[in-house]
């Protein structure tokens, strides 16, 4: 295996306004050389149009874009270098496997008999050697999508964009499929930037996620700390299922304590927290909670059971409490509640998700 | 897994850049050309002209300022060789072309003298150039294939569109001494009864519209809804028009009910004053008539062949719409009838206000019916005709009533394109369900099973009358059987009778087929496309290429190119600009609607393998549009063959096509020629039709590209 020189991939200010709609506000990004990266947000966000900015195959109103050390915001997409995946594949109808895959090389003039070996290794890649002679129809979904892939890395190019690639495909192959690309894509050391609004696939292929909502940079960072750390209710709501309540952050002796409702929870020392004491909101992940029938401390929310519902190996329940409809889940076989049932609501401090007030 | 030589491959090729060679492969034409061809139009065309004519029309050989062109043209080398910025050389470029573009056609106009083939080669460099050095400053982002086609597209639209149209403006604002007369446009109109013209225009206009809507849709549902076999005979009903040289129903008309049409003649054998059978007191109150010339005729004949296109606009329009709507409705307790007229109408509302005005327009635009049937009953296109064509030679009236009929199809075409247009409820779902339709309620289809049945019978008769009137002696005098109007149409020799109009027709149609299907799916292309400065100039000149009636582009070019410094008249290069400018629409419109189902993305992953737009064109876009282009092409053929409006206004005794010869042989009396020729001329587009139908076949490409 051999990797190409990986090259970083930075964003300066970059702007793209449709008439006056700002479709991006000024982002500055970096994309570490060799990683992947997912820029993950609602529908119409701007993610997709970061990405074809990215690409080339639209212009930035304002701002710089840099492939390494190379400024690349006037080159157009034929000059810069840049694979893509696409979300409806775009397989030429009219071409075989094997000539869509060597589409790229024959346009540089690649040796004819060196294009038929090269397109075998990419296809050997994407374990589809043997369908050269196959037309894009003669495909499933999904071997047409890694047909895109081998076509989007043959030429090996510096910047590897996957544009939702795996919407259109059922969702049990997607697991598959995600995990292929993502081995390709480590294998191949190309920097590469993937676009989704599927927050499961984001975490999972990626080395960070970029959430971006209304054309802005929400967080950035690995998978890990933007699941539990968020710094806004937006990216709390949209990565994982998560209860986002108004609570009080106050001074409690020499530590701080989370007012919810009628509720104070100690806070422990070393849990990071805003300096400021005053109006914060709090991010309860479903996991997070434990449904009791009575309180074993003062820190538990009071609520009554206002739904149910049953999904197999958990119970989905609604509870009812002073700060809101709260949503949880518990194991089947433990016990299960009844409906208008009393019940506690356990926190662990620790666990605690903290988003600063929004200013 | 990837071999390291793969990193090689990064070569840095710049598809948009042009290099140097490119510059002086087009200098290299323009010097060719400016040795070789002649400077000045030949009085005779190329092919006729004298040894001596030819040299004197050479550039070199006069002593004006066309001896500054060789430097003017060899001073591109040197800069296109040498070290300037690209953009820099970009600005170099545009302007230094420009100003020997505009120096060119000034010394035309300064001179009075007309364009050469050699001065026309050197302007096609120069804006090459041109086009090279605008995408060297950024235009289209530095493709200069892109710009080339853009200013190609642009050039062409304003020497073939706007400038003639101007020509229009100028006739009828300026007066005779060169002084800006404003008022002198309506001094023209209300020296005749203009208003009578315009009423009658719009009458049958409205008529015409209304009717055919009605019609179409009628035949519409019949042949979408109904569930008798007669379907299947008005579903190829649409080929009818297609094939048919506009005027021809109009002949047939007369055929049939003329003063001496058989309906005439059936009435007096019966009824007539020797007739068969006299009703007491009722002696001679049949006489021969003709009713059919005036309003009832163009309006039936229009009627007659306007109802298909708006059938095929219904009937597209009635088998989008999804059938789950109209069972919701059944499921509700409503009739089939309430449905119908609850659910399904209202839906296709938007299909039924496109078709009555696309009526309207075609029912102004057309010229042959009126011309043939017209009798008393003036309108537009006719009046326009018989200013210029008799001895009137009144430009002023002409242009006058030329530009009241373009503003007139402007207006409806405006409207249908905003209004209409962009209103679809029909393809609100997007989903296409295979569900049953709804059939048309009992009553409603026996009495639409009659109607349609008339009308077959009554297009028969016509088609019939067409056919039969090639064969007989005098029709309505005398019936024998003869073959003497083909014999003097076809027997005598390939350079007279019916053959030199013929091999016309088929040459020019045959070169402007190619010709107007390229530059409309080019037109396409850049509309669906491509956003600049200055598109909107490009999307008006399409307005005016659809709504433009031909009449008035007869008008406009008789004007603009009988003068330098293009002088085109009486050329066959006019006459095939003519027909590929008439049948445009069709390659723009089929290259919309085959661009718009090729997804975008296919062009972007073309561009991201490093493929230049040049390369996405040929090898991406143009194997998808191939059935498109070889469909717009067979139609642009046949729209070339029929079209009369434009070309009688063009066509010369040398240049004469099939249309105008027949309706020249319909003004001189001989009926049963004419209608000979024009039954081989349907015959002949019948065939080419079925033959394209059979090759053409859905092809696989077409296939995949619909599924997506």
């Amino acid at each position: 295996m051999d990797k190409t020189d990986s090259i970083k991939i930075t964003l300066k200010d970059v702007s793209k306004h449709f008439g006056a709609v700002k479709a991006l506000d000024e982002i500055n990004i970096q994309f570490a050389p060799g990683t992947m990266t997912t820029l993950l947000g609602p529908s119409g966000c701007g993610k997709t149009t970061l990405l074809r900015l990215i690409s080339g195959l639209e212009i930035a109103t304002s701002g710089e874009i840099w492939f390494g050390g190379e400024n690349v915001t006037d080159l157009s997409a034929t000059r810069r270098d840049v694979g893509m995946v696409f979300q409806s594949y775009a397989l030429f109808p009219h071409m075989t496997v094997e000539r869509n895959v060597g589409y790229g090389l024959g346009v540089l003039k690649v040796d004819p008999s060196e294009i038929t070996e090269r397109v075998q290794q990419a296809l050997k890649m994407v374990n589809l050697d043997g369908y050269q002679k196959r037309y894009p129809d003669e495909l499933s979904g999904g071997q047409q999508q890694r047909v895109a892939v081998a076509r989007a890395m043959v030429l090996k190019p510096k910047v590897l964009l996957f544009d939702e690639p795996l919407s259109n495909i059922d969702s049990k192959l997607r697991r598959s499929m995600r995990e292929d690309i993502r081995k390709l894509q480590k294998s191949s050391g190309i920097t590469s930037i993937y676009v989704t609004h599927d927050q499961a696939e984001a975490l999972a292929v990626s080395d960070e996620v970029i959430v971006i909502n209304e054309g802005k940079i929400e967080q950035q960072g690995p998978p890990k700390s933007l699941y539990h750390l968020p710094k806004t209710a937006f990216v709390a709501n949209f990565i994982g299922e998560s209860n986002v309540v108004d609570a009080t952050l106050e001074k409690d002796g020499s530590g701080k304590s989370v007012i919810i409702g009628d509720t104070c929870i100690p806070l422990p020392e070393n849990k990071k927290v805003p300096a400021d004491i005053g109006p914060i909101q709090i991010s309860l992940r479903p996991e997070m909670v434990q449904i009791k029938a009575e309180s074993s401390s003062g820190t538990a929310i009071e609520g009554v059971i206002s739904q149910s519902a049953y999904m197999g190996p958990v119970i989905e329940y609604s509870i009812e409490t002073k700060v809101g409809n709260l949503f949880t889940r518990a194991p089947a076989h433990h016990k299960q509640y009844q409906l208008n049932q009393k019940v506690y609501l356990h926190i662990e401090p620790a666990e605690l998700i903290v988003i600063p007030a929004p200013a | 897994m990837l071999p390291s030589s793969l990193n090689n491959v990064s070569a840095k090729t710049d598809p948009g850049e042009t290099k140097p060679l490119t510059i002086l492969i087009w200098i290299i034409a323009g010097f060719g050309a400016y040795w070789f061809l002649p400077w000045f139009a030949l009085e005779y065309g190329l092919f006729d002209a004298t040894i001596e004519e030819y040299l004197a029309s050479l550039g070199w050989k006069t002593r004006t300022l066309t001896l500054t062109v060789p430097v003017f043209l060899a001073l591109f080398i040197p800069i296109a060789w040498s070290n300037i910025p690209q953009k820099r050389l970009g600005w170099v470029y545009t302007l230094y072309t420009s100003a020997g573009i505009g120096l060119i056609f000034f010394d035309f106009i300064h001179t009075q003298n007309s364009m050469g083939f050699s001065a026309a080669v050197v302007v096609m460099a120069l804006a090459a150039i041109f086009a090279i050095g605008i995408s060297k400053i950024g235009f289209q982002r530095g493709d200069s294939f892109i710009s080339g086609a853009v200013v190609f597209v642009i050039f062409m639209v304003l020497v073939f569109i706007f400038y003639p149209v101007t020509k229009i403006f100028y006739q009828v604002l300026v007066s005779r001494d060169g002084s800006f007369a404003p008022f002198q446009f309506f001094r023209i109109i209300t020296s005749f009864g203009v208003d009578r013209v315009v009423f009658n225009t719009l009458f049958l206009a409205i008529s015409v519209g209304a009717t055919t809507t009605l019609f179409g849709l009628i035949f519409a549902l019949y042949a979408v809804r109904a569930t008798t076999r007669l379907r299947y005979a008005v579903r190829v009903l649409y080929i009818l028009p297609i094939i048919t040289p506009p005027f021809v129903v109009g002949m047939s008309l007369i055929l049939l009910f003329g003063r001496a049409g058989l309906v005439n003649d059936t009435l007096m054998f019966l009824f007539g004053n020797s007739g068969f059978f006299i009703p007491a007191g009722a002696e001679g109150i049949f006489e021969r008539s003709g009713y059919i010339y005036g309003f009832t005729g163009i309006f039936l004949a229009q009627t007659l062949s306007l109802t298909p296109v708006s059938y095929m606009l219904l009937s597209g329009m009635i088998s989008t719409v999804n059938p789950s709507m109209e069972e919701a409705s059944l499921t509700m307790r409503a009739s089939r009838w309430l449905t119908l007229r609850n659910v399904t109408l209202p839906l296709i509302r938007p299909g039924i206000a496109n078709a009555f005005l696309l009526g309207m327009i075609s029912s102004a635009a057309d010229f042959g019916n009126p011309l043939v049937l017209g009798g008393e009953y003036d309108v537009l296109s006719t009046e326009i005709y018989f200013s210029i064509a008799g001895a009137q030679l009144d430009f002023g009236k002409a242009s006058a009533l030329g530009l009241i009929l373009l503003f007139l199809s402007l207006i409806v075409f405006v409207i249908q394109k905003k209004w209409v247009g962009q209103t679809s409820y029909v393809t609100v779902t997007g989903i296409q369900t295979a569900g049953n339709v709804t059939p048309l309620p009992k009553g409603m289809q026996r009495l639409f099973t009659v109607f349609i049945s008339v009308w077959l019978v009554l297009v028969g008769a016509l088609y019939l009358s067409i056919f039969l009137g090639g064969f007989v002696k005098q029709w309505g005098a005398d019936y024998t059987l003869t073959i003497a109007h083909h014999r003097e149409l076809w027997m005598h020799g390939v350079s007279s009778g019916g053959w030199p109009s013929l091999k016309n027709s088929l040459g020019y149609s045959f070169i402007a087929a190619p010709f107007t299907t390229m530059i409309g799916v080019l037109i396409a292309y850049i509309i669906t496309r491509k956003q600049f400065w200055g598109r909107g100039f490009i999307d008006f000149g399409t307005v005016l290429i659809f709504a433009i009636p031909g009449t008035v582009i007869g008008v406009a070019y008789i004007l603009a190119f009988n003068t330098p410094p293009v002088e085109l008249t009486g050329t066959a290069i006019i006459l095939i600009i003519t027909m590929a400018i008439r049948a445009m629409p069709v390659g723009i419109r089929g290259g919309m609607s085959a661009l718009s189902q090729i997804s975008t993305s296919l062009e972007e992953a073309s561009l991201l393998q490093r493929a230049g737009s040049l390369k996405t064109i040929r090898s991406v876009l143009l194997p998808i549009l191939r059935p498109t282009i070889i469909s717009s092409m067979a139609y642009s053929f046949i729209r070339s063959m029929t079209t009369v409006s434009a070309v009688i206004f063009l066509a010369t005794a040398g240049t004469n096509v099939a249309t105008t010869y027949i309706l020249s042989r319909v003004e001189s009396g001989d009926t049963g020629v004419a209608v000979a020729y024009g039954s081989v001329l349907i015959f002949t587009m019948l065939c080419f039709t079925l033959l394209v139908q059979v090759f053409a076949g859905r092809s696989r490409i077409e296939k995949q590209v619909k599924t997506k």
